[in-house]
């Protein structure tokens, strides 16, 4: 399997800690990049390929879902996989990501069952 | 009011189970007035807005908060320095956010950003005049104790 490039958004950096941590003890091959908010997740994605992004939803500056609407509009982010990692558990919050975009949605705190499942279903 | 405040104890037991890894003893919630004298040393807080209006506030001593972050990093930490302030943030909006789950069937609510307030004596600028505060006291690590405070007044929401 080639290493794979997983963009972490978060605005935690303890946070973005946990989910590499916790993703990289499922043994993928991956090398990450992080942001802080949305708008450094947009300089990041521009920088490199990106195969994968984790995101949270509140952020400043730019949020998770306004990033979500953004690269949803762009051609070449259409089929970018995009896990929400994010403590907004309300269903609503669910359907609006799930309208706008996201591929999967995965409620803090995170742990190694709940990234299995969703990416199971992903091809990255 | 006091139905809005069981999914906050269901979710503070849950996360600091699932996140810190640490069993809460609940002890009986009172209502506290805002002037009230209180002797933490940090309290994060995030807005609530939406549906209702108000505020939840997670509330410790610098010992607790210290201990925290170090279950959260692996690392000691001597001070409130930026990663215990990033770490009590993380931790109530990961409660906020999961609060609303158990509101939903009375409103949609909108959460902050969480602002952290570091300082003995340290004043909590409420949100909204009209909601009566909740204190819930719980216990962690034998003999630590934090309080997280609820005000919510679901007839001034947008």
């Amino acid at each position: 399997m080639s290493t794979k490039t997983v963009l972490v958004v978060d605005d935690s950096r303890i946070m973005r800690n946990i989910v590499k941590n916790t993703f990289t003890s499922m043994n993928i091959p991956c090398e990450f990049v992080e942001a802080g908010n949305g708008k450094e997740a947009l300089l990041q994605l521009e920088k490199q390929t990106v195969h994968l992004v984790l995101l949270d939803w509140n952020m400043p500056e730019l949020s998770g879902l306004e990033f979500l609407k953004k690269i949803r509009a762009m051609d070449k982010y259409k089929a970018l996989p995009v896990i929400m990692v994010t403590s907004e558990a309300a269903r609503y919050n669910v359907i609006e990501a799930l309208k706008n975009g996201a591929t999967d949605y995965i409620i803090k705190p995170v742990n190694e069952k709940n990234f299995r499942e969703k990416l199971s279903k992903i091809t990255i | 009011m006091e139905k809005y405040i069981q999914p906050f104890v269901d979710v503070c037991q849950n996360v600091f189970r699932d996140f810190i890894g640490s069993e809460l003893i609940t002890e009986r919630p009172y209502f506290v007035d805002k002037n009230d004298p209180h002797d933490w040393d940090v309290s994060a807080v995030i807005g609530l807005t939406g549906e209702a209006r108000g505020a939840v506030v997670i509330s410790m001593k610098e010992t607790l908060a210290l201990k925290l972050t170090g279950k959260l990093t692996g690392s000691t930490h001597t001070s409130l320095d930026d990663e215990v302030v990033d770490a009590i943030g993380e931790i109530i909006n990961i409660i906020a956010g999961n609060a609303k789950r158990g509101l939903e069937e009375s409103f949609r609510l909108v959460i902050s950003l969480p602002t952290i307030i570091r300082g003995k004596g340290h004043t909590i600028m409420w949100p909204n005049e009209q909601a009566r505060i909740i204190c819930i006291p719980f216990k962690i690590f034998d003999n630590e104790t934090f309080c997280l405070s609820v005000a919510i007044d679901a007839s001034s929401g947008a």
